[in-house]
């Protein structure tokens, strides 16, 4: 080789050098995006943490479901009780949509055992009492006696609470859910029925992150 | 180039040799210039100047055609920098009192921040040599990460939602918590303090939580005691909060200063000044961001600054020998002798130097310094029973020796709400 191609494939060599190491400090991952992918809800996805996420409310809801029309008070009761929905008390260290359980509890009992149980709308008894005051004043119809009341009681409130414990170490992160549910007899103030489930989860960050 | 010249017209060994120096000379020089001009780039936009985001604004960078203050307004965010912007605007927002823009931005950091971030392609070359710590999504360190769940938790209980709010302050402390830093492990004051005043007021107990806060507070606080029956919570914050900076000899360390603020305490009066209401200051997010100990990344960019000086190092060693290889080459062509082992020994040797100058020059050892830069220094905090209406009076902050500081003396005005629900006030000596 004379020295002219020499130092051409030498001016090559480096000049590929200098364009890699730059290459390597710009760059965009995935440019295009990644495209939706479409879960069910009690999968675990491709982003997660060691929170509460939707498998977990999936899993827990239809425990607390089946459990629940499984008891005497429901299973075998002449008429179908019926139920009050308490919001959920989060005592964990992730703050969440806690009506998304009791929700989910009540939408399953209605839909897969429609007429052992039934809900009271307490959301709605602002509506309900607007719209029975007007019922009463006779602005609008009414199908029965207006001055009657027959706004129901509850029998028992269902509610629940979620408990939560964390350790931190240097080998990552671990948090332990304790999801508690249960039904009070309105009346006696004897808790009827109680279930729970649990979930741990721990994970150890990117270095980058650490 | 003029060697290039040479070589159409010369002839001869003599000319032949000629070209030879002249290229062995040429080709690092040309290299160099190519590695500077082609890896020259600067740092990302400053998304609240239209600077550089990494350090101060520039002013002698602006071109012609920069854009104008009307362009800036609707900067376009990298992705990698979102958190950032959620943590900024959101904290702004508070500030303004537009608090469904303020949840909506956390809500958004939140999300982001809340997982467990693994298998990040953007964090992985984040720890590689080429590639800028920067260049990672940017979630915050520590004290910055809290005092999203801070604000948000003080959202979550103005929405009514204490249970959740403590969900936030109690994950707060769990990211100031570090397992090699036993000594100020989770020590925010405010975090435990407010966690068990919303278990008091869920009828829970409270009375760890308060401890640990007074423990965290020292012997000199005394804290005051949880009252269920409060029915305004008072969120104060003075001061600016902590900067960050790259030291050491390639920028490879992340260190913060805080510049102490005048304002060293609060308080506000209310009905004419029969009613004082001290606001001290509880915890400081200088200290929160100097006592966090180090970082995994830490010793990552000290590995990346070692390469850099090796490589650098070793690049000057071998140009050097190229440079006296060449010379020994020239030596032996003017006593009629081959020289052509030198010349392949110098330009190997050049080569090498070059690589070696490459990849330390390519080499990114500076500390990520993106930071959420209208933090507060200290945070502050009340609970008092008032009466439903509306109520008016001013915030006064005090310095170390406890004398008003008029200038920033802020009217306030709040009202009470009738329902069962915490009213909560946030008050701010920053604006923005």
């Amino acid at each position: 080789m004379n020295h002219p191609s020499r130092f051409l494939l030498a001016g090559l060599v480096a000049s590929s050098a200098i364009l890699a190491g730059c290459a390597t400090s710009r760059g965009v991952q995935n440019p295009a995006g990644v495209p939706v992918t479409e879960m069910r809800p009690d999968e675990r996805g491709f982003v997660a943490g060691t929170g509460i996420e939707s498998q977990d409310l999936v899993s827990v809801t239809d425990k607390m479901a089946r459990s629940i029309l499984g008891i005497p008070q429901i299973a075998r009761a002449q008429v179908p009780p019926s139920i009050v929905l308490d919001p959920v008390v989060n005592n964990t260290r992730f703050p969440i949509n806690k009506d998304m359980f009791l929700t989910r509890i009540r939408v399953m009992l209605n839909s897969k055992a429609a007429g052992q149980v039934s809900f009271l709308d307490r959301e709605m008894m602002k509506t309900l009492e607007r719209e029975r005051e007007l019922k009463r004043s006779g602005q609008v119809t009414a199908s029965a006696d207006p001055n009657v009341v027959e706004f129901g009681g509850a029998d028992f409130f269902l509610t629940g609470k979620l408990e939560g414990n964390t350790t931190k170490a240097a080998a990552g992160i671990s948090d332990y859910v304790l999801y508690t549910f249960r039904l009070t007899d309105a009346r006696t103030s004897r808790i009827v029925w109680e279930d729970f489930a649990e979930i741990k989860k721990q994970g150890l960050e990117d270095a980058a992150y650490r | 180039m003029s060697g290039g010249a040479a070589v159409r017209h010369g002839s001869g060994r003599g000319a032949r040799a000629q070209v030879c120096r002249g290229a062995i000379v040429g080709a690092p020089l040309f290299a160099a210039i190519a590695l500077f001009a082609g890896c020259a780039y600067g740092p990302p936009p400053d998304l609240r100047t239209g600077a550089g985001l990494n350090g101060a604004p520039r002013a002698s960078a602006v071109a012609p055609n920069a854009p104008t203050a009307a362009d800036q307004r609707v900067p376009a965010v990298p992705e990698r920098d979102r958190v950032l912007v959620d943590y900024r605007a959101g904290v702004s927002a508070l500030r303004a009192g537009n608090f469904d823009e303020a949840r909506a931005y956390f809500d958004d950091a939140i999300v982001r921040i809340g997982g467990i971030i693994t298998n990040d392609a953007e964090a992985a070359r984040a720890r590689t040599l080429f590639t800028a710590e920067s260049n990672k999504p940017f979630i915050g360190e520590p004290y910055e990460r809290v005092m999203a769940y801070y604000y948000r938790g003080i959202l979550y209980w103005r929405d009514g939602q204490p249970d959740n709010a403590r969900a936030c302050f109690r994950s707060g402390q769990v990211i100031d918590s570090d397992p090699e830093q036993k000594n100020y492990d989770a020590d925010y004051v405010l975090l435990d303090y407010l966690d068990g005043l919303a278990s008091a007021k869920l009828q829970a107990d409270g009375s760890d939580a308060w401890a640990r806060a007074q423990a965290h507070a020292g012997a000199q606080v005394a804290l005051p005691a949880y009252n269920p029956a409060a029915n305004v919570l008072f969120f104060a914050e003075y001061g600016y909060g902590p900067r960050k900076y790259a030291a050491g000899q390639h920028g490879e360390m992340l260190r913060f200063h805080t510049e102490d603020s005048p304002t060293r305490s609060a308080r506000l009066v209310l009905e004419d000044g029969r009613k004082i209401i001290p606001l001290p200051a509880y915890d400081d997010l200088g200290y929160q961001a100097t006592t966090r100990g180090g970082r995994v990344m830490d010793h990552i960019l000290g590995n990346k600054a070692y390469f850099k000086t090796g490589a650098n190092i070793a690049g000057d060693a071998a140009l050097a020998g190229a440079v006296i290889a060449n010379d020994q080459a020239r030596r032996r062509e003017r006593q009629g002798k081959d020289g052509d082992d030198a010349n392949l020994t110098a330009v190997g040797l050049g080569i090498l130097g070059i690589i070696g100058k490459i990849a330390s020059a390519a080499t990114r050892t500076e500390a990520d310094t993106r930071q959420w830069n209208n933090l507060p220094q200290r945070l502050s905090f009340a609970a008092l029973k008032l009466p439903p209406g509306e109520h008016a009076g001013r915030l006064e902050f005090m310095d170390r020796d406890g004398n008003v500081l008029e200038s920033r003396t802020q009217s306030v005005r709040f009202s009470v709400g009738a329902d069962d629900r915490d009213t909560v006030v946030f008050l701010s000596e920053l604006k923005r």
